[in-house]
């Protein structure tokens, strides 16, 4: 099977030499939601800007759909893949929300009369139908990261690229964000890359997580990589709450299959453990709890 | 935070509202520099008159013209006081070595009246159509590509440039400054100036990264629906009438 990104021992450096990407090699499946995690400035965004071809590599390291992206023509490239960067100021420089949301379609070669439906399809699929003449700076934050959203969705790219979609987003707007991404996902098989500090959303919005720090430090299943606190510890990282929660409820004696990682996951888990203990959850104090919860604080603290 | 728009009032209804972008830019610009060549007074003064109906046509408020206006001011009002002191001519009053003459006076005026006229009708044609539209307009009278897109992005970006010079000010005064005259009060600001710069350096990188990305090749693209009606053909007839007549009637009537 073709992946739908293909990147295999991708080096950049910046123009004052230091090294931001080192040796990177990562396989994204169609379909797949992957998040990058890592600390800040650990070169996600410079990741991000080679995946559609913004920053070139001298070798041909990466492939969209088995096909060499600096071989690929501009208008292929668009249609393909999409960025949605972090700060929606950079993306929304056309005077109207109309004007940017219109800027990649008409950059295809398209009719008129199909960039005014690509336009309106993408506003209703961020739920602003009806903002085609407002002006940017008149728009909140998240309503123009929204529009940012759409800016690029009018393009149809099969894969998206998405640059800290939760941040600086009040909890509305976030969880609206979260809904969005997974349904685009889901409805339309988008294959979603994803780069993210929000960790408790993290395990909502991937299948497959990868610790960048500007060498791939390891990657696998959000639970694979939340369970080794080393890595998490070395790359400023952690767990989610709920996750967090659920290990120190293990140290008051509660019994766990698996550890949840979303509210969700913790409800299953918690039905099902009473279900099998005749209605109850036991929790009692042991001669170590207090211990194991100082030492489980203390490794999950980053400031000692 | 309160931005100075200039199109604050676009999204009123008036002839002038409703007047297409395109022909509004042509009639007014003609009307602009036929005013500001006519050579005599009264007919300056007329150009003026028409200006003001024009404006009491478009229903822009007063307050909102005056205060664009009167910055303007700033640089007009001196010709008024200096013309007639440096012009030669008949002398009228004569106080040691400083003379006034009736020559200087009626310049003064005529130059002030001519500026004021082109400065109203300017704020008319602009109030009266959202900037975007304005630019648009440009764009489909073939004004070239550089300038169209130039002034797109300074128009999009000075209101993210005032919030980011905001947020500095507002930083700047929690941490104790004083804005000030003196010298270390001005090289703090000449230091956030800088900093200004550079931010907006780095963001015109970052833009232009997000233009690639959406397939930028160096042409604007937009879609302009732009429609003449005969309505406009009219007004722009009259308009374009009115500015021929001020430069035919003097040399008719004043033989």
């Amino acid at each position: 099977m073709i992946n739908a990104i293909d990147v295999t021992n991708l080096n950049y450096s910046y123009p004052d030499g230091t090294k931001a990407l080192d040796g990177i090699d990562i396989k994204i499946e169609e379909g797949e939601k992957t998040v990058i995690v890592g600390p800040n400035g650990a070169g996600k965004t410079t990741l991000f800007l080679h995946l559609n071809g913004t920053l070139k590599s001298q070798g041909k390291n990466v492939s969209i759909f088995g096909r060499n992206i600096s071989e690929m023509a501009i208008e292929e490239r668009i249609r393909e893949i999409g960025i949605i960067f972090q700060d929606p100021d950079d993306q929304l420089f056309m005077p109207t929300v109309y004007d940017d949301i219109a800027f990649g379609p008409l950059n295809m070669g398209l009719e008129n009369k199909e960039v005014d439906e690509k336009v309106k399809k993408a506003l209703s699929i961020v739920g602003l139908e009806g903002f085609e003449d407002k002006v940017p700076h008149h728009l909140s934050y998240g309503q123009k990261k929204k529009v940012a959203m759409a800016s690029v969705l009018s393009m149809e790219p099969k894969i998206l690229v998405i640059d800290e979609p939760t941040a600086n987003l009040d909890p509305r707007s976030r969880k609206e964000l979260i809904k969005l991404i997974n349904k685009l996902n889901k409805n339309q098989g988008i294959t979603i890359i994803m780069a993210t500090h929000d960790v408790n959303a993290l395990p909502q919005l991937s299948d497959r997580v990868y610790v960048l720090n500007h060498k791939i430090i390891a990657q696998g299943s959000p639970r694979e990589i939340f369970s080794d606190s080393t890595v998490l510890k070395e790359n400023n990282l952690e767990a989610p709450d709920v996750f967090k929660l659920f290990k120190v409820l293990g140290f008051f004696g509660y019994d766990y299959d698996t550890l949840p990682l979303s509210i969700d996951e913790a409800i299953e888990e918690l039905t099902k453990t009473i279900e099998t203990n005749n209605g109850h959850i036991h929790l009692h104090i042991h001669e170590h709890t207090h211990q194991n919860i100082r030492d489980f604080i203390n490794n999950n603290d980053h400031h000692h | 935070m309160e931005y100075p728009e200039i199109d604050k009032y676009s999204s009123l209804e008036s002839p002038i509202h409703n007047f297409d972008p395109r022909t509004k830019i042509i009639t007014f610009t003609l009307l602009i520099f036929s005013s500001v060549f006519v050579e005599d007074i009264r007919f300056a003064a007329l150009a003026l008159i028409a200006a003001f109906i024009l404006l009491i046509i478009s229903k822009l408020p007063f307050k909102f013209i005056f205060n664009h206006v009167k910055w303007v001011s700033l640089f007009i009002l001196p010709f008024l006081i200096i013309m007639p002191f440096t012009v030669d001519g008949d002398v009228l009053v004569n106080i040691s070595y400083i003379t006034v003459t009736h020559e200087g006076i009626t310049y003064g005026f005529l130059i002030t009246v001519r500026a004021f006229t082109a400065i109203l009708l300017v704020f008319t044609m602009l109030g009266t159509m959202r900037f975007d539209t304005t630019i648009k307009a440009l764009h489909m009278l073939k004004i070239p590509n550089p300038l169209v897109q130039m002034l797109m992005f300074t128009y999009r970006y000075i209101f993210v440039f005032l919030d980011e010079f905001q947020r500095m000010w507002t930083a700047m005064t929690s941490k104790g400054f004083k804005p000030g005259l003196n010298i270390s009060s001005i090289s703090k600001i000449g230091k956030s100036v800088g900093m200004l710069v550079v931010k907006s350096y780095e963001r015109a990188q970052r833009v232009y990264q997000a233009m690639l990305s959406k397939g930028y090749t160096g042409n604007p693209n937009t879609i302009v629906k732009f429609n003449i009606k005969t309505r406009d053909y009219l007004i722009t007839f009259l308009i374009i009438s009115f500015a021929v007549v001020l430069h035919i009637s003097p040399v008719v009537l004043l033989q």
